[in-house]
């Protein structure tokens, strides 16, 4: 019984980190219908910079979860105003995808030629602090996991249903040009998406550094999954993202413990085979004008 | 008098071009230049070992190039072969339609070093490995490929043997990446445990894609008492996996009873990154620091004079690749085929990792290149002198 309790544990806190990498890439595609493969760049980027702040500058994790914050946005704002939003004026929705692999491609081989290829040691100050509770742990670096992703999707759900800037990203996925008669710059609106998930990457990479390993490609072993969730959960849908995250994780954790974790990619993505073919819109039913 | 001029100027011209010609042919003689192809993992999870191999080979180079050796200087052509299969072949391909090397070294994972061997054989260049411990680099016998490092049956026999007779350990889980290193080494470890009496737990192998070991952890702390855990997989995911071993509270160094045991995947350095749960790891490496004989006194001092780092075993063993090339060249090896030839009649080559002596596999035979070292609470090492 233990051991099942401590694998659910296992299986949210995974969840947990899925779904923070994952909130990104579905609210740029609920937005601007867009896949950005860069996106796990950003996640890379953002742990580094973290890193950094902590070994290179003497600052504090916390604080270094801001920076990454930071730079992701940053990072993000560039992107889309040097790449992006110019080839997406040009009318062709294959050119941004395919800028979105070359800055992907490009941002790997730089971290490479900066960083080195030996992983870092990230270690925050709560990895090692380890909660024991009836036979269960759970390290506080995990547990400060799920509070920012519970945090991050609270914070999301809020800025979507009650701001006026949230109300206003709503309307450009769901009718880009109806929402520019209504007065809403919908360039504006896209940068910000871009910008918004680009920091949610960046944060994510904080978050992951003291658990993944930290290598330039430490992003990409979570974006294969990361996608994954995003088409179990239903193409930029963010509740289904959530629920999509966490079942993953879950599975991902009994299935370890029940069937080894040689099985862990067979039985996810046979899961997401059979929602492609079963419910092709995802855990949560599409409504392309409500996906954000 | 206009033919004698131009037969005059014909004459001069053709004078200069073989001048010319016998002047080119002549630096060649001169500048003999044996040309060694690198294949390592330059790029991925496995990129580690390609820097730091690099680095060991550099230091060689520069030693060796400053005399050279029967009047051949020594020149290397680096290309990333990526840890894995299909670029592995890639790059081979590459080096040898264009670069045409006289020896190959590499690669260190044994994927990717059973892809290039049959390219190696049918170009018939020699190919010298230091890194992959799969038995079937060596066990069918192919002529054109040369093991310096104990293969994994030597050193899963081995450790199997000593974590039973010297730890008493009684049971084991066995935790491996599933590649053919992977599986293998586990293997071989598993069947001479067994046979010795000790129990295997559990049998778990994984994709080299799994980044949270928690759930891995959690199974082996569900499991009991564990005594030993040998663990067969690369830097970054052995750091993790030391790490939830140790917040399961399996290992010692989490309070637990597990000793974790590996063999050389792991650089030094590692229990640096694990920190505490490193405490208690037993490890075979291919190169003791502490080593006193002149040779490994004298790459540890130029090492640290040209990089300003300890040198690691993948240092060494890339450094020896080269000085054992070295050695064949001068005793008269020129080509493919004669350094292949040289490199089977090898006999107590020393270099700074150990000796090495080939066997009708090619594979060397001598045991001196394994160190077993333990971690200790202040993460430094305490050699064990087991062999």
């Amino acid at each position: 019984m233990t051991v099942v309790l401590q694998q659910g544990i296992n299986g949210v806190v995974l969840g947990s980190l899925y779904v923070l990498v994952a909130l990104g890439l579905t609210l740029i595609y609920g937005v601007l219908v867009q896949i950005n493969f860069a996106h796990a760049d950003i996640v890379t980027l953002g742990a580094f910079s973290a890193y950094f702040f902590m070994h290179g500058v003497g600052g504090g994790y916390i604080p270094s979860i801001a920076v990454a914050l930071v730079v992701g946005g940053v990072l993000g704002w560039l992107m889309n105003a040097a790449i992006f939003a110019p080839l997406q004026r040009k009318g062709s929705e294959l050119l941004p995808l395919i800028a979105t692999i070359g800055v992907s491609v490009m941002m790997e081989n730089a971290m490479l030629a900066w960083f080195g290829p030996i992983p870092y040691a990230f270690e925050s100050p709560y990895s090692n602090e380890v909660i024991r509770l009836g036979g269960t742990f759970i390290t506080v670096q995990n547990v400060l996991i799920i509070a920012v992703s519970a945090l991050t999707i609270a914070f999301l759900y809020g800025f979507m249903k009650f701001t006026f800037l949230g109300k206003a990203l709503r309307a450009v996925s769901q009718d880009r040009e109806t929402a520019g008669l209504m007065g809403i710059n919908p360039d504006q609106l896209v940068m910000l998406t871009f910008v918004i998930a680009s920091a949610l990457a960046g944060m994510a990479g904080a978050m992951l550094g003291p658990v993944l390993v930290l290598t330039p490609f430490a992003g990409t072993s979570v974006i294969v999954k990361a996608f994954a969730i995003v088409i179990i959960g239903g193409f930029g849908n963010v509740e289904g993202t959530i629920l999509a995250g966490l079942l993953v994780g879950l599975i991902e954790s009994y299935t370890t413990q029940y069937l080894g974790p040689g099985m862990i990619d067979i039985v996810v993505f046979a899961l997401l085979l059979l929602m492609l073919a079963v419910r092709p819109t995802g855990l949560i039913a599409e409504k392309r004008e409500e996906n954000v | 008098m206009i033919m004698r001029l131009r037969f005059r100027r014909l004459a001069a011209e053709l004078m200069a071009a073989g001048l010319l010609v016998a002047a080119a042919a002549g630096a060649r003689a001169d500048d003999k230049v044996v040309k060694i192809g690198a294949l390592l993992p330059m790029s991925g999870p496995g990129s580690y070992f390609g820097a730091q191999d690099k680095q060991g080979i550099e230091l060689a180079l520069e030693q060796i190039n400053k005399a050279g050796v029967n009047g051949a200087k020594f020149e290397v052509q680096y290309e990333d072969s990526g840890c894995s299969p299909l670029p592995a072949t890639q790059a081979a391909k590459r080096l040898l339609d264009q670069y045409k090397p006289d020896v190959v070294i590499g690669e260190e994972c044994s994927d990717a070093t059973l892809a290039i061997m049959p390219l190696m054989e049918q170009a018939k260049v020699p190919l010298i490995n230091a890194g992959s411990s799969s038995i079937k680099v060596t066990e069918p016998g192919n002529p054109w490929t040369f093991r310096i490092m104990p293969n994994e049956v030597m050193q899963g026999v081995d450790i199997a043997t000593n974590a039973y007779k010297r730890l008493n350990a009684k049971n084991a889980v066995l935790l491996y990446e599933n590649t053919n290193a992977g599986i293998g080494n586990a293997k071989v470890f598993g069947d001479t445990f067994t046979k010795l009496g000790g129990k295997i737990l559990a049998d778990i192998g994984f994709g080299r894609d799994v980044n949270d070991f928690t759930s891995i952890a959690t199974r082996i702390a569900g499991l009991g008492p564990v005594d030993v855990i040998p663990t067969y997989t690369l830097e970054g995911q052995g750091l993790k996996i030391t790490q939830a071993l140790a917040q399961a509270a399996v290992t010692k160094g989490g309070g637990g009873q597990a000793i974790q045991l590996g063999t050389i995947w792991l650089p030094f350095g590692f229990e640096q990154k694990a920190g505490k749960a490193a405490l208690g790891y037993i490890r075979i490496v291919q190169f003791d620091p502490t080593d006193q004989r002149p040779a490994v006194r004298d790459f540890i001092a130029a090492f640290k004079a040209k990089y300003n780092q300890d040198p690691t075993h993948l240092h060494a063993h890339a450094y020896d690749q080269i000085t054992l090339i070295a050695d064949v060249v001068k005793r008269g090896a020129k080509d493919a085929q004669s350094i292949r030839d040289g490199l089977a009649a090898t006999r107590n080559f020393s270099g700074v990792t150990g000796s090495a002596e080939f066997d009708k596999t090619n594979q060397n035979t001598k045991m001196d290149t394994v160190h077993y070292m333990e971690t200790l609470p202040d993460l430094s090492w305490k050699a064990l002198k087991w062999n």
